[in-house]
């Protein structure tokens, strides 16, 4: 079991997890041509040679499907968990540095957004922003920035009381100077760790929204259409339209929390003798 | 490591116990059959039949709110109709005994039996037919009733219907407008309807059945299914529950007809059930509201022809229907009012030609281009038929090799009338009625048909000209005519500006030993219409 020392291998970890991921989202990115070949000549073949994952019913390679979905979805998530962070650290720092009132009034926007049952929240937004691509990302963008906003406003509430910055504050300097230049750094991983621990989440929720129809169009390569295209035909035996791209999933939402996992490990001075 | 362990256990577990339940099931299932199949051993007058769950009537069995008389028309099984369609689609009577349209066609005469009694034992008399009619005319928003002015009950047994307009296919309409009891009608009927028919409403569980049991005092033939039960379900739950031996009757898709169910057998029914496409025949721009209507490339006569007669519909009906279905030609195949000059042949090298002579020559990757323009279009499909979609993929697959490049792309009903005004969008269409015909080639006030738009003032006369008709028979001609006059019309040599591509096989799982009645072809919708003559089915 001794492998190098427990930094190393979490290290290993890290790289491999980004390693698969953007294996998968190169090689989806590739193949998004052939995944929306029709050919109706090769159409229902369980998983053999050619085709690992088969084929479904309008005869489109399921592999070269599920990949695309999936490096879709890891874009989607990108794009999403980008945004979505970048609000909540602005909305965080922002509530704990500008004072009372800012700080009562975002604590109520998280409040209420994280009231509201997520899903639903994101089929509204999502529907109100012309469905498709850019409705997902929007929709997914603005329902996944609370917990981490919480996270940082209590870390920026901590900082306040630290010796550095209120020996800061006493020099004179301004509330941005001192976020920027002695808070930000301290946030940064707590940040990126939130962010990567985004991406699952952000993810799923591409998947769950696209599976119940209100995301894209039933041609287009998602991972959510693909299983919920697939529910119809496991009655008539063909299994390999959902475990397939199903598992895919289900690597893909692992590797981040991994990566995420490995990244905190790294990053967290109290875990640097592990 | 001891925890992994555990949980890997529990999954285990999980998994044995979900076969475990697996297994349950199908031991039951297998128990169910032999009874059933006892009880069909001896006399049986009892029928379980599975159905879509949007065939259930949300407003009730009120024909002013699309009860038979709806978007997917079927006869009403618990009123009866002044006429009936035969199995060539001619016209019959139920209730009539007589009827005659006036010389302009602007007075239609029907008398009806003196014999025949709601189940609530009042007599049916002229006054609830005019009643009925007067009522659908107000009230329905599901189906045209602009040609009737009025309805009127000249004495017991004849009423006469005063048109708006001329209207010579009148008999169509009355074939599915159930009569309704004046005295026992009110905003609840639809929940408690009272008719004539050969069925009583005994049971409805919204969401889930409805028990219809046979109407005792039935003027008509004698009923030989007693008790009628209507399932709601999606097709896989259908398929289950064919499967698990629970129903005697269900509707299926092709993509289930390679499957095997022991003593089922799969019944298979032609239709009118047709699909095609619209190609819009105006050059791109807008309407007066800001919406995109048009398009230059499908306004190309000439490209319109070559996709015509450059789509394999034999291919297309085994590679999506799996061979259950007809090619289609026009909107109405098979009808009486069908002009079989609509037929074409699948001809590559014809269409290729038609193409090159229009100037669409072959530019980069294969597809043609004029002028700079692409011979490309987005061909929508409704997001949740999967049939649809399928045709649509089919459709880009076969037009990819004549050069022209089409994107398909699942839209909602919400957008999809307004954007097939300037992109072609996967119809279902197929009625019992040449009225269908008209909603799609006439032109409305605008000046361009409804649904695509189209406008050929010809073809709009020979429509108008079939609607003043005073007799069926001049009007079949008219029709015809509309379609092809030997100059002008709407199939491959004249404008073309709709490609049919098949018709659907109405598909249903039937238990061995149930007789289900000669069927007319099924129209659009795949629901109510098997059951139009149950009352004739036998085990």
């Amino acid at each position: 079991m001794k492998m190098g020392n427990g930094r190393i291998r979490t290290a290993v970890f890290f790289g491999a997890a980004v390693l698969l991921l953007a294996g998968i989202t190169l090689a989806g990115f590739l193949l998004s041509r052939e995944a929306m070949v029709t050919d109706f000549s090769r159409k229902d073949l369980a998983p053999g040679l050619p085709y690992l994952f088969g084929t479904d019913w309008l005869g489109r390679d399921m592999l070269a499907r599920a990949l695309t979905g999936l490096s879709m979805s890891i874009r989607l998530g990108l794009l999403a968990a980008g945004i979505s962070s970048l609000i909540a650290l602005g909305l965080g720092i922002a509530s704990a540095t500008m004072g009372r009132a800012v700080d009562s009034v975002i604590t109520f926007i998280i409040d209420l957004v994280m009231g509201i049952p997520h899903i639903l929240l994101l089929i509204l937004i999502s529907y109100a922003c012309g469905k498709g691509f850019q409705g997902v990302v929007i929709g997914v963008s603005l329902t996944h920035w609370t917990s981490l906003a919480r996270l940082i406003r209590g870390e920026v509430l901590q900082l306040r009381e630290t010796g550095y910055v209120k020996m800061a504050e006493k020099l004179g300097m301004s509330r941005f100077h001192i976020a920027w230049k002695h808070m930000f750094p301290h946030l940064f991983p707590q940040f990126l760790v939130g962010l990567i621990l985004l991406f699952p989440h952000a993810i799923l929720h591409e998947a769950s929204i696209t599976f119940l129809g209100f995301g894209l169009s039933p041609e287009q390569p998602a991972i959510g259409i693909i299983l919920s295209e697939s529910m119809k035909y496991l009655a008539m035996g063909k299994w390999w339209l959902a475990v397939f791209p199903g598992l895919l999933l289900v690597l893909t939402v692992v590797l981040f929390d991994t990566a995420g996992e490995s990244l905190r490990k790294l990053l967290n001075p109290g875990s640097t003798h592990d | 490591m001891k925890k992994h362990l555990l949980s890997i256990l529990c999954a285990a577990a999980l998994g044995v116990s979900l076969l475990g339940g697996c297994g349950g099931k199908t031991r039951e299932a297998g128990e169910a059959s032999p009874e059933s199949g006892q009880e069909s051993g001896e006399e049986k007058d009892s029928v379980i039949v599975a159905m879509g769950p949007t065939s259930e009537p949300e407003a009730g069995f009120d024909p002013a709110y699309g009860w038979g008389a709806g978007e997917h028309v079927h006869e009403p099984l618990i009123q009866s109709t002044l006429t009936v369609t035969n199995p060539d689609l001619s016209i019959g009577y139920d209730l009539a005994t007589d009827m005659k349209a006036s010389e302009d066609g602007m007075t239609w005469r029907v008398t009806i039996r003196d014999d025949v009694k709601f189940t609530d034992g009042e007599p049916l008399t002229a006054e609830d037919v005019a009643f009925t009619y007067n009522t659908v005319k107000a009230s329905s928003s599901v189906n045209d009733f602009t040609m009737l002015r009025e309805a009127v009950a000249v004495d017991e047994t004849t009423v006469e219907f005063h048109m708006a307009q001329a209207y010579s296919i009148w008999p169509y309409t009355m074939a599915i407008v159930g009569i309704v009891p004046e005295h026992a009608y009110g905003p609840d009927y639809g929940m408690n309807p009272v008719g004539s028919g050969r069925y009583v409403l005994k049971q409805w569980d919204k969401g889930q059945q409805i028990i219809l049991e046979a109407n005792p005092d039935y003027y008509g033939e004698e009923i030989s299914m007693k008790r009628v039960t209507i399932v709601f379900m999606e097709e896989d739950a259908a398929f289950a529950a064919v499967k698990a031996g629970q129903v005697d009757l269900a509707y299926t898709a092709a993509s289930y007809a390679d499957q095997n169910v022991d003593g089922y057998e799969l019944l298979s029914f032609e239709t009118v059930d047709n699909r095609g496409f619209n190609l819009p025949a105006a050059p791109a721009g807008e309407n007066g509201e800001g919406m995109a209507v048009g398009n230059d490339f499908t306004n190309d006569l000439q490209v319109r022809r070559a996709i015509n007669i450059g789509l394999d519909r034999e291919e297309m009906i085994q590679n999506v229907l799996n061979g259950y279905g007809t090619p289609a030609y026009s909107v109405c195949d098979k009808m009486p009012w069908y002009n079989e000059e609509s037929q074409v042949a699948y001809d590559p090298e014809g269409a290729v030609k038609l193409l090159e002579e229009a100037g669409w020559k072959e530019g980069t990757e294969g597809i043609r281009e004029k002028d700079g323009v692409p011979a490309a279009f987005t061909l929508m499909y409704p997001a949740s038929d999967s049939v649809r979609q399928a045709l649509a993929a089919d459709t880009q697959n076969q037009l990819k090799k004549l050069g022209i490049e089409v994107t398909i792309e699942g839209v909602g009903w919400d957008t999809a009338y307004d954007r097939a005004q300037a992109e072609p969008l996967m119809w279902g269409w197929g009625a019992h009625s040449p009225m269908e015909l008209y909603n799609i080639y006439h032109t409305l006030e605008g000046g361009s048909a409804g649904y695509s738009p189209y406008a050929n003032p010809k073809v709009d006369t020979y429509m108008d000209e079939a609607l003043a008709a005073s007799d069926l028979d001049t009007s079949y001609e008219f029709w015809k005519k509309a379609q092809w006059d030997g100059t002008t019309g709407i199939i491959q040599e004249g404008d073309i500006p709709w490609i049919w591509l098949v018709n659907i096989d109405h598909l249903y799982w039937s238990r061995e030993g149930l007789k289900v009645a000669e069927q007319k072809l099924h129209p659009h919708g795949h629901g109510w219409s098997i059951v139009n003559n149950v009352d004739q089915w036998s085990w």
